[in-house]
């Protein structure tokens, strides 16, 4: 019935040192769909795919805002991840009545891993099932930061978590040198090229399923933007504009573009088809 | 191992028929995947240098810090479970705020290993939570003078004049025991410290490397700090050169 014998609580070591249920946590993470994120010198980013149980259901919300310079994106369980973003709005909230100024976004990101490394260590609870990106803007300029729920916390130039992300994560590594100078314009293509290589042969990115999320002065696409560039959040029509931008995957321009070839992407797909066809059967604690 | 199957390994409360508390041991195996922590106990002060495996080149160099600091005068190095040192770090801080509020001066680091101790120690006493996958590096000048010492997941500690954990620490040792110490600047430490780093880093096996280094004594005015980024770059050069020769 257990995998092994050393798997059924979260407060016994395998004879390699390993948690297996800090790592099964790990799986949880990767049922929820995809979500992206990059930083330049300028902004920060976020993008994720929405899933709905059904045509006449409505899409699982995957962005927060926790405060005026942070938001985040999650995979994984979203009831854990509401509980966990209440504590990071608590935490904001605190840091501006105690120190009269923003949280710095690493304090926010690590407060959250050490809440949740006691759950690794003690019976009776279980490991958070959700994994995070983070972004924010502070003194020390934009960040993108990954939460999981093992208690760790890295700061990265882009990543991405969720099903099929490491396809994302292919795209993203090879192309993350050119995100530093880039604009909040290229920024947000070249997440949306890394979101779409996480789909389904059959699905594409609409206004409907697709979210952004960024820190930073305006695009050029966008209104009313306070002058402090606070974090917002683009859905339906708003993103449309964004999705026009896309270089399509396949004919010359794509090859101009340096988008990687389509024999990369088709090889990921038939082994990670399976695992991601069962992630995505309702499961209804999933974001 | 003989233990596995036989149902005496599975909590931290249970001994073994020849008495031994294999949920310890195994934390240990989860310090011993790790990548290499050394401590060097020197004339002027301490060094502490990691070999900070990097598991993904989207990572941002330079961040994501294994080297802690707990007070001003004491830094902290863990090998194992990132988020375990977290943890353990921010007890450290606990207890040497409660000391100087008690005693109203600087905490010897002899006092903050020993209640470090005993904080581990309870860890590997009950079915209810799992030792610490950690062994911790803790370094300061306090006024007893510069002082290394590791705790280790069964909660004991020992003071060292050269100290290393993790993955590559038998090589480490070897070379720290080759160093006479107690004569060594801590300048010529912190090429000493990356030569080490460098030479333990089996290039074959593992992906790429970051090296992270900090240092405590006269040259800091006693307070632990990262080491400034030339010197790094200059201790790195000559541990890359001094590879190149010893092979």
């Amino acid at each position: 019935m257990f995998r092994n014998t050393y798997d059924s609580d979260n407060t016994v070591f395998s004879p390699q040192g390993r948690l297996h249920q800090v790592e099964y946590a790990l799986e949880a993470v990767k049922q929820g769909s995809a979500a992206v994120g990059l930083r330049s010198k300028t902004h920060s980013v976020l993008l994720a795919l929405k899933r709905s149980t059904g045509e006449l259901a409505s899409y699982q919300q995957k962005m927060f805002r926790i405060d005026d310079h942070v938001g985040i994106a999650i995979a994984g369980l979203t009831s854990d991840a509401r509980v966990l973003s209440n504590f990071m709005r608590q935490q904001a909230m605190s840091s501006k009545m105690v120190f009269n100024r923003p949280v710095p976004v690493n304090r926010l990101v690590s407060a959250i891993a050490d809440k949740a490394q006691v759950n690794t260590q003690e019976y009776g609870r279980r490991p958070y099932g959700v994994g995070f990106l983070v972004i924010g803007q502070d003194t020390t300029g934009p960040h993108l930061y990954e939460f999981s729920p093992s208690g760790n916390s890295y700061e990265y130039y882009a990543m991405s978590i969720g099903a099929r992300s490491q396809s994302a994560k292919t795209y993203l590594e090879k192309h993350y040198q050119s995100f530093e100078d880039a604009s909040v314009e290229d920024l947000i293509r070249h997440g949306l090229h890394a979101l779409r290589e996480t789909l389904q042969q059959d699905k594409e990115l609409t206004t409907n399923n697709t979210s952004i999320g960024l820190v930073g002065p305006a695009s050029v696409h966008e209104k009313a933007v306070p002058p402090t560039g606070s974090f917002r959040i683009l859905e339906g029509e708003a993103i449309q504009p964004f999705l026009d931008s896309m270089i399509a995957k396949e004919g010359p321009a794509a090859a101009q573009a340096g988008v990687p070839p389509a024999t990369a992407a088709t090889t990921v797909q038939p082994a990670e088809a399976a695992a991601g066809a069962a992630g995505d059967e309702d499961v209804q604690m999933t974001g | 191992m003989t233990s596995i199957g036989t149902g005496y390994d599975l909590s931290a409360s249970t001994y073994s028929p020849d008495g031994r508390i294999f949920q310890v041991e195994y934390a240990n195996k989860a310090v011993e995947n790790s990548g290499t922590a050394i401590g060097l106990r020197v004339k002027d002060g301490v060094v502490l240098a990691v070999e900070k495996l990097v598991h993904s080149k989207l990572l941002v160099p330079g961040v994501n810090r294994r080297i802690q600091t707990v007070d001003r005068h004491i830094g902290l190095a863990t090998a194992g479970l990132l988020a375990d040192g977290r943890h353990l770090a921010n007890r450290a801080r606990d207890e040497a705020a409660s000391f100087r509020d008690q005693y109203r001066q600087p905490p010897p680091l002899k006092q903050i290993a020993d209640r470090l101790g005993l904080y581990v120690q309870a860890y590997t006493l009950y079915s209810s939570v799992r030792p610490f996958g950690i062994s911790t590096i803790l370094g300061a000048v306090d006024k007893t003078g510069p002082a290394l010492y590791v705790v280790e997941p069964s909660g004991v500690f020992h003071g060292y004049h050269g100290a290393a954990v993790g993955k590559g620490r038998q090589l480490a040792k070897t070379e720290l025991e080759k160093l006479k110490l107690s004569e060594l600047t801590t300048r010529e430490a912190v090429k000493e410290a990356a030569r080490i780093i460098y030479l333990v880093h089996e290039d074959a096996k593992e992906k790429e490397f970051e090296l992270e280094m900090s240092w405590v004594g006269d040259e800091t005015n006693g307070i632990h700090l990262p080491v400034p980024k030339d010197l790094q770059t200059a201790a790195e050069q000559a541990a890359k050169a001094a590879l190149e020769t010893f092979e």
